[in-house]
């Protein structure tokens, strides 16, 4: 019993951080139609952010608007001096965000060296939950994601810029001809995306090892989240999520960690030759 | 012949090569013979890349498993030549048909470059690199699989030397004879437009496999001679690192070009020797080189090269065709029977097609007509394939359609011309010309061989007399007119002798003469063919001129059928036209 209350929790925080780490790139990937290579290389950032403001001596929640700050202006610079130029030409934003990773991860490489790095932070205890003991960090973190997550889906339901950006995915043409700005919009979305990918990285930072090549298994873990739950639908992404995080957590644990990613490998795979939509196609 | 005139590069550049031991010391020629096997793994990268449109980002994990096996074989069969040989083709084999495979499963269902075959074969790359790691028992783990002997026979680095430059030889003449092939051609059609080949017929997915395939063994073929190059093999020679690497040295080198991506590797590997270790950030440079380059030469510095030194031999390949060899013109013609059985097409809670039923038996010309939004392409689209239709069903004499691809439909004899004209622009007019030939005609070991391109058929000869420019084969299709372009997809559409023809606004754009040409010229060939031709035309007088029989559609069903006359006195089809409510 409490085994299985421990794997499930277990599964529900591997989809909420994953779903988090999935949410930027299925936003950029969506609506602007980038496949941002980079991605997980904002995720990068977002723990190189948070062992910068520990070297500082500072508490660790100062890492959060110094790595708001980082993504904004490091976003934004991408956006107007490379991305921008880029939409319509898939092919080419493919290329040019490859290139921009391997700029980041030798970037970050030249700076802080190759080898891994961790966070000291002492992270609160333990909590008792149905029997069980849970860090606490992990059950707070669920928490702020699932808010966070509503909070996203509200808005863009309910509010003005949700409406002018669903104009500008369906129909750009028509949506900066009744006066959207849709190459301002388009900006702020990447930005938006990218922040949430450091923001993830954060998150992250205390759990994981820091190093410069982190940010591939983020890409490709979120690529495959994209493949099986299709693009375009919140439930999409959290079905994917969970797929993919219910597949890695069980056959890791049942047989090893390279186990885990040969399976959700090989699901990815046997998604785009039948199903290429996904599941939740919009479509 | 122009294949020996182009074959004369690589050749130079290796017979250069050889005498780079005999002015340097062993150490340069250790490097270079690294970089040139790099290169290699390049070459495969660009016939990818700048040939075919797809970018394979985990090509290390082709080049590592070729690494792998000869090492293992290597150091398990000594100097046996006899185990040897099967080893090194095992070494080569075995990344072509795996690459083969991954390409079939994934590129089934895609069309175009998108960005998901380039993510899972980095995945694989970095799977492949996990499990060289933790498989130590056979990969010798994290610290590699170690004390390969070299080749036996060759016992130094500048013996070595001269197989590698055998090696790039082969590579070179092969992927040189791969591209000017029907094969290589095609392959450049799809990169430029993949849906219009596949409406000829042509499995582009296999294609684009084959393809991948090509480069895996090339990779591997690399690779296996990295084991005994360097005595050592790592999980580093599987992983990302040396995958975005060559694709790097493939971009910088020049992705079009067969020579340019060794030239990228060599250049920017002695770059690396001499500065990675004195200049801190000089792979931040060359990331940033990379991006530079992607986006604003992606001819790289071969293109730059040729700009320096203009070649000779690329004037000399331009010239007209010579169709000396006369195939047969008619196939045998299946019974003419197109059957639409209460077919309905739903995307999402739109109905587009509801319950269309339809019957076509006879030759000759059909037009459909109705107003914007009645279904026309629509009906083009489930027919040949392009969308699944979600209900009803699709046959054409006595085949049913329903779950084929687009390219399977076409092979039964169904061509389609697209509304907006697609020619292949980059292709010359000749080439486009070759690949409406080959539609349906091409066998499998024709895909290999240069006769296809001396094909010759009655029709084109006639299309030739009739649309005058054809003759300027050696023109870019791309710098056509607009008209040109609809009377050259049009010639491609009838070219493949196909026993159903449908024609989706042939005359769309046309100047009112160019639109008299064209009516003639439908009708003049339709008769010359025997062919049953479906058209969508909004232009009255082209219906008038062409069609014994008008169906009219509205609202994704068929609202009326028969002679003009009849439709022209339908009160139903009055009140659709003329009526003023839709």
């Amino acid at each position: 019993m409490e085994l299985l209350v421990v794997n499930i929790l277990n599964f529900v925080f591997a989809t909420a951080t994953l779903a988090l780490v999935v949410l930027g790139l299925a936003i950029i990937f969506g609506m602007l139609g980038v496949m941002n290579m980079a991605h997980g290389e904002f995720v990068m950032l977002g723990a190189y952010g948070a062992l910068v403001v520990q070297n500082a001596g500072l508490h660790f929640l100062f890492a959060i608007p110094f790595v708001l700050l980082l993504c904004i202006i490091v976003g934004w610079f991408i956006e107007w001096s490379i991305i921008r130029h880029l939409y319509r030409r898939p092919f080419d934003t493919l290329l040019a965000t490859w290139g921009l990773a391997i700029l980041l991860r030798k970037g970050i490489e030249a700076i802080f060296g190759r080898d891994y790095k961790s966070i000291d932070q002492t992270l609160p205890g333990t909590v008792q939950l149905m029997g069980v003991d849970y860090p606490a960090y992990r059950l707070v973190l669920i928490g702020l994601i699932a808010l966070f997550f509503l909070s996203i889906f509200l808005w863009y339901r309910k509010s003005n810029t949700g409406a002018r950006i669903k104009a500008m995915v369906t129909n750009p043409a028509l949506a900066s001809a009744v006066g959207i700005d849709t190459r301002h919009l388009a900006r702020l979305t990447f930005i938006f995306g990218v922040c949430t990918a450091g923001l993830a990285g954060v998150a992250l930072a205390p759990m994981v090892r820091i190093d410069p090549f982190m940010g591939l298994d983020y890409l490709l873990s979120s690529f495959f989240v994209l493949v099986v739950g299709g693009l375009g639908s919140l439930e999409g992404l959290l079905t994917g999520a969970s797929v993919i995080a219910g597949t890695d957590v069980t056959v890791s644990a049942l047989i090893s960690k390279t186990g885990g990613y040969i399976a959700v490998l090989t699901l990815s795979i046997l998604f785009l030759w039948l199903r290429p939509n996904g599941l939740f196609s919009s479509r | 012949m122009a294949y020996f005139r182009a074959a004369s590069i690589p050749f130079a550049v290796v017979i250069g090569l050889l005498f780079v031991p005999f002015i340097w010391d062993t150490f340069v020629a250790y490097q270079l013979g690294l970089y040139l096997l790099y290169g290699m793994v390049a070459q495969g990268i660009a016939l990818c890349w700048g040939r075919t449109g797809f970018l394979p980002l985990g090509q290390a994990l082709f080049f590592g498993i070729g690494a792998y096996v000869s090492g293992a074989a290597l150091t398990q069969f000594g100097d046996n030549w006899l185990l040897l040989i099967p080893a090194f083709l095992v070494a080569v084999a075995l990344p072509a048909l795996l690459a083969c495979g991954v390409g079939l499963l994934v590129f089934n269902r895609q069309v175009g470059s998108g960005p998901f075959f380039s993510l899972i074969t980095l995945a694989l790359s970095i799977l492949g690199f996990q499990l060289a790691n933790s498989w130590s028992t056979v990969t010798g783990g994290f610290n590699g699989m170690t004390g390969i002997p070299g080749l036996p026979g060759i016992d130094s680095y500048e013996h070595l030397y001269y197989v590698i430059l055998a090696a790039l030889l082969f590579g070179s003449l092969l992927l040189l004879y791969l591209q000017r092939a029907p094969f290589g051609q095609l392959l450049s059609a799809i990169a430029g437009n993949e849906d219009r080949l596949q409406f000829f017929g042509f499995h582009t997915g296999l294609l684009k496999a084959m393809a991948f395939g090509v480069s895996a063994g090339l990779a591997g073929l690399a690779g296996a001679i990295y084991a005994p190059h360097q005595g050592i093999v790592t999980p580093q020679a599987v992983g990302f690192l040396l995958s975005a690497e060559f694709v790097i040295w493939t971009a910088v080198g020049g992705r079009n070009s067969l020579m340019g991506p060794v030239m990228g590797a060599v250049l920017i590997g002695f770059l690396a020797s001499g500065l990675r270790d004195t200049f801190q950030y000089w792979e931040v440079v060359v990331a940033l080189v990379f991006i530079v380059v992607v986006l604003r030469f992606p001819g790289g510095l071969a293109q730059l090269a040729e700009r320096i030194v203009p070649s000779r031999h690329r004037r000399t390949a331009i010239q007209a065709r010579q169709r000396t060899h006369t195939i047969a013109g008619t196939k045998t013609q299946p019974e003419t029977n197109l059957k639409f059985d209460h077919v309905g097409l739903k995307i999402g809670p739109v109905t587009i097609l509801d319950n269309l039923a339809l019957d076509i038996t006879s030759k000759g010309i059909h037009c459909i007509i109705g107003p914007n939004g009645a279904g026309k392409t629509s009906t083009f689209n489930v027919l040949s394939g392009k969308l699944p239709i979600t209900s009803g069903q699709i046959s054409w004499a006595g085949q049913r359609l329903s779950g084929m691809r687009v390219d399977q439909v076409a092979q039964l004899g169904i061509s389609r011309k697209l509304q907006v004209p697609s020619v292949f622009a980059a292709l010359s007019i000749d080439q486009n010309i070759d690949i409406a030939l080959w539609a349906g005609r091409l066998r499998r070991r024709d895909y290999f061989s240069m006769q296809p391109f001396a094909w010759q058929t009655e029709l084109l000869g006639d299309l030739e007399t009739r649309f005058d420019f054809l003759h300027n084969g050696h023109a870019p299709a791309g710098v056509l007119s607009l008209g040109q372009r609809q009377m050259l997809d049009f010639s491609m559409t009838y070219l493949g002798e196909a026993s159903l023809i449908l024609l989706d606004e042939p005359c769309a754009g046309l100047s009112s003469a160019e639109t008299v040409e064209m009516i003639e010229a439908i009708a003049q060939i339709n008769q010359l063919t025997g062919a049953c031709a479906i058209i969508i035309e909004h232009d009255m007088q082209v219906v008038e001129r062409l069609s014994d029989h008008v169906l009219v559609m509205h609202q994704g069903t068929l609202l009326a059928s028969g002679t003009m006359a009849n439709i022209r006195n339908n009160a139903a089809v009055q009140a659709v036209y003329g009526g003023g409510t839709k």
